[in-house]
């Protein structure tokens, strides 16, 4: 990706991972330090979650791109909940 | 007592297989409903949403979903629609269905819903086309549901959204995107036609539990809230129990 200015930089990944179908997840919370990506949030899967590190390092080829995102559980539930 | 197993943001595609699919095995027995609250597909592919159809093919508990705003990215909802009523999975967008479970009558009324924000902070269908196609959106979707709950004949009703009726549910979000998770007209729907339940996603990052501000209960079952498969709510249907009959009558 051409390069924006560093205060847009962290926007600017967040939406082209958004927007790249092999990801396509909105809540990924993108910091830059220096040459670094931290990635954050939740994830679906083991596999999404290396997706998400693979496109972003096509996207940022010069930077080290740590992934710190989270798989959620689908597990069954231990308990119900009685609403009323 | 009906017991409503129900899940959404479920975001299926390419590597999602098998996710789910564990968790179903013994949901019969644990469960009388499974709701799906949208957003079943990353980026809105028939595709993708035929991955999770396969998993959810053959449970032997009826299966009703409304979909998510993921589901409409790629233009092609009705296709991602005709793949979940394939393997009998029952799509609400402003309609309703009612399900008899052991003498139960229990209607769900479904919309994608939209948003616009809450009370005092909502958007106006004023100025700009675009503004007024987006709150309008809204309106057009909250009273289709309005209707829909209004005319179940049912003994348990139940709001199946996708987007956020109300506030509370949102908490842990960026107070700036609460007009893009949900809007009260929703919850004014329901509290307009009366319901026992209502069901939402969309908010990733917000709280599992509410009220409308007629005292309804909101659960948020997007599944990065819940972290479960789904999460299992049981409903009292209320229902008056007749003395049993001795001895005949003279």
């Amino acid at each position: 990706m051409s390069e924006p200015r560093a205060d847009y930089l962290p926007e600017a990944i967040r939406e082209k991972l958004i927007h790249d179908p092999r990801v396509a997840e909105q809540d990924l919370r993108v910091e830059v330090q220096a040459h670094r990506v931290l990635l954050g949030g939740n994830v679906a899967s083991p596999q999404l979650k290396e997706k998400i590190t693979e496109v972003a390092k096509e996207l940022l080829p010069d930077y080290e791109v740590v992934n710190e995102t989270t798989v959620v559980s689908a597990a069954e539930p231990d308990s119900e909940e009685p609403v009323s | 007592m009906i017991r409503i197993a129900a899940v959404g943001d479920l975001h299926y595609g390419a590597g999602s297989k098998e996710i789910l699919r564990p968790s179903l095995q013994h949901l019969h027995n644990r469960a009388d409903l499974l709701l799906l609250a949208g957003d079943l597909t990353r980026c809105g592919g028939p595709e993708e949403v035929k991955i999770l159809a396969d998993e959810l093919r053959g449970l032997p508990i009826p299966v009703v979903a409304v979909l998510g705003n993921h589901d409409y990215h790629a233009d092609r909802q009705d296709e991602v629609r005709r793949v979940l009523e394939d393997a009998r999975v029952r799509v609400l967008e402003g309609e309703a269905t009612t399900i008899d479970i052991d003498g139960v009558r229990v209607g769900i009324a479904g919309t994608k819903g939209f948003g616009g924000g809450f009370r005092g902070a909502h958007g106006s269908d004023f100025g700009e086309p675009e503004m007024k196609a987006f709150v309008g959106h809204t309106k057009t979707l909250s009273d289709r549901l309005d209707k829909a709950l209004t005319d179940l004949d049912a003994d348990l009703r139940i709001a199946l959204l996708h987007y956020s009726p109300i506030e509370a549910t949102l908490e842990g979000e960026r107070l700036e995107i609460y007009p893009f998770l949900g809007s009260y007209l929703l919850a004014e729907a329901v509290d307009n036609a009366g319901a026992d339940l209502v069901l939402h996603g969309h908010a990733h990052h917000g709280a599992e539990k509410g009220r409308t501000p007629a005292g309804i209960p909101v659960r948020n079952v997007a599944q990065p809230v819940i972290r479960h498969a789904y999460n299992i709510y049981t409903l009292d249907a209320g229902r008056q129990v007749l003395p049993a009959v001795a001895g005949g009558i003279s």
